[in-house]
């Protein structure tokens, strides 16, 4: 079949790969990064797979979908990181030519070539102090597409996930969060996007799935969920001594956020 | 083939770098040299009571001729490891360099710290790749890798020849043009001074490790010693179960008034 000849059929054929991936990535857990005093910090939960990962000194990344898929990208970014770490300098790594010379053209790419997997996942990084600003973030969708942003960013299984975690972030001055603070914030938006990604059917009208959200007991998602999965949590910390920033925050750290979300 | 990846020598070689000792090739045949080579100086290391103690004195040379009195010489690699170099700075400075990049690499890409075994590997095998330059008599690196053992609960050091082989320092160790000069004077003070340099306590194992490169300084013309004019200390850094930290000049200042100047200075 040549796809060229036959525009119709390559735009189906086209729709039928965005709801094959849609589908396999929906269910995953959706993850969140938001800015606080302290500098980042990326959250998600998980059946204790690590999801959360160090690409440079001061940069992170944090996938939803195919473990394997993440994993490519990951890989992808670290090497480049660290080759222009090494041949110009460590100023030199920013996380923007790593989203737009490297994960995004490599999405793009698998995303086009129809003979291939694409990669089953969207991808979201973070960056603390670099050249575009203090809290930087990116979101890198399964076809390419990269959305950037300061303070708060989040991926969900479904853009309609995006749009409803995105709500809770809303009216909130992130700069001067306390890291419990925004851990908590960053528990309800993912509890959020948790919902939306469980859902039988997402409704077409974004004013519909507000409604109904609006009538989601968030605490009561998270009640449910952290029964089966563990809250995985890190930072980009501006008072961590030396180049490195990134650090696992460990269950003390994160305890007060959880407290009020455990089971009775 | 599986590969895990996490060698950042090879992701190098992917971008087209190479060596320097691999660029040379015959190029430079037999021919005597066009210039002469900048020079490091004087190293030395010990195992003192907390962990291990890493020193160098900051002059670089060319010949006979004084390039900089500012050099550091003792490069932090990671938390917890320093190489200290005597030889060619530009070749030291490069290895350092791509050592700092590979244990991070590996950390980050294999999601896993690379072990003391293969980070001793890794900086052999780079000591090899530089023997072309080592063999003009331009290029030759002997470093001093220092670190602290998390496992076994100590410091740890380790020394080179110019083509890779590594050894264990069980007391201490000293390279560089300047290290003829006090290698014999650190037997002396572990064997017989009363105190042997695993003893001491910080202050001490400073003191006398300013006392050691001043030594080095008075015979050897290539180990620059304190400028009183611009103030300019030797680096010192200590290695313990809570990481590399580097002495501050303030706290040298101390040290070398007591020690080398000073009420300490006649006692062994």
């Amino acid at each position: 079949m040549m796809l060229s000849d036959e525009p119709y059929r390559w735009a189906e054929a086209v729709a039928n790969r965005r709801e094959y991936i849609e589908d396999q990535i929906r269910p995953g857990s959706p993850v969140v990064g938001v800015g606080y005093e302290g500098g980042i910090l990326l959250l998600t939960l998980s059946q204790s797979q690590q999801k959360l990962f160090e690409v440079y000194d001061r940069i992170g990344l944090a996938g939803i979908g195919h473990s394997t898929d993440i994993e490519k990208l990951r890989q992808a970014a670290i090497d480049m990181a660290h080759a222009i770490g090494f041949n110009y300098s460590e100023d030199d790594v920013t996380l923007r030519q790593i989203v737009y010379f490297g994960l995004g053209p490599a999405m793009k790419a698998g995303f086009d070539d129809v003979v291939r997997s694409p990669f089953l996942a969207r991808v979201l990084l973070a960056e603390l102090d670099g050249q575009e600003g203090a809290q930087v973030f990116y979101t890198v969708d399964y076809d390419g597409a990269f959305h950037r942003r300061e303070t708060w960013a989040v991926v969900g299984g479904v853009a309609e996930a995006d749009l409803m975690m995105g709500r809770v972030f809303s009216e909130l001055d992130a700069e001067a969060l306390s890291l419990t603070d925004a851990a908590d914030v960053a528990l309800r938006a993912w509890a959020m996007g948790r919902w939306v990604g469980t859902m039988e059917d997402v409704p077409d009208d974004v004013a519909e799935l507000e409604e109904m959200a609006d009538g989601v007991d968030v605490d009561d998602v998270l009640k449910t969920e952290l029964q089966n999965l563990e809250v995985e949590a890190v930072v980009l910390g501006r008072s961590l001594v030396g180049k490195n920033k990134y650090r696992n925050l460990d269950a003390e750290e994160i305890a007060p956020a959880l407290a009020r979300f455990k089971a009775d | 083939m599986m590969v895990s990846g996490g060698d950042f020598v090879d992701l190098l070689r992917q971008t087209g770098y190479r060596f320097p000792g691999e660029q040379l090739g015959d190029a430079a045949g037999d021919r005597a040299l066009p210039f002469e080579p900048t020079e490091g100086t004087t190293i030395l290391a010990f195992q003192y009571a907390d962990g291990v103690l890493v020193a160098g004195d900051r002059r670089a040379t060319a010949g006979n001729m004084v390039l900089y009195d500012r050099a550091d010489k003792v490069i932090d690699l990671d938390a917890y490891s320093v190489m200290a170099i005597s030889g060619s700075p530009a070749v030291a400075f490069e290895i350092a360099r791509i050592l700092e990049h590979a244990f991070q690499y590996y950390r980050r890409r294999l999601l896993q710290e690379m072990s003391l075994p293969a980070k001793l590997r890794r900086l052999s095998l780079l000591i090899k790749d530089n023997l072309p330059l080592a063999m003009q008599g331009i290029g030759a690196v002997i470093p001093v890798f220092a670190t602290y053992d998390r496992r076994d609960g100590r410091g740890k050091i380790y020394f080179y020849d110019a083509l890779g082989a590594q050894f264990e320092s069980a007391d201490f160790t000293t390279t560089g043009s300047g290290s003829p000069a006090i290698r014999g004077a650190m037997y002396y003070l572990n064997r017989w001074s009363g105190r042997r340099f695993a003893e001491m306590d910080r202050e001490t194992a400073i003191g006398h490790a300013l006392q050691l490169l001043d030594t080095a300084s008075e015979y050897d013309s290539a180990t620059g010693r304190y400028e009183r004019s611009a103030d300019i200390f030797p680096s010192v850094k200590t290695i313990t179960a809570s990481g590399l930290a580097e002495i501050e000049t303030e706290e040298l200042r101390r040290l070398y008034a007591q020690y080398v100047d000073g009420e300490e200075a006649g006692r062994a």
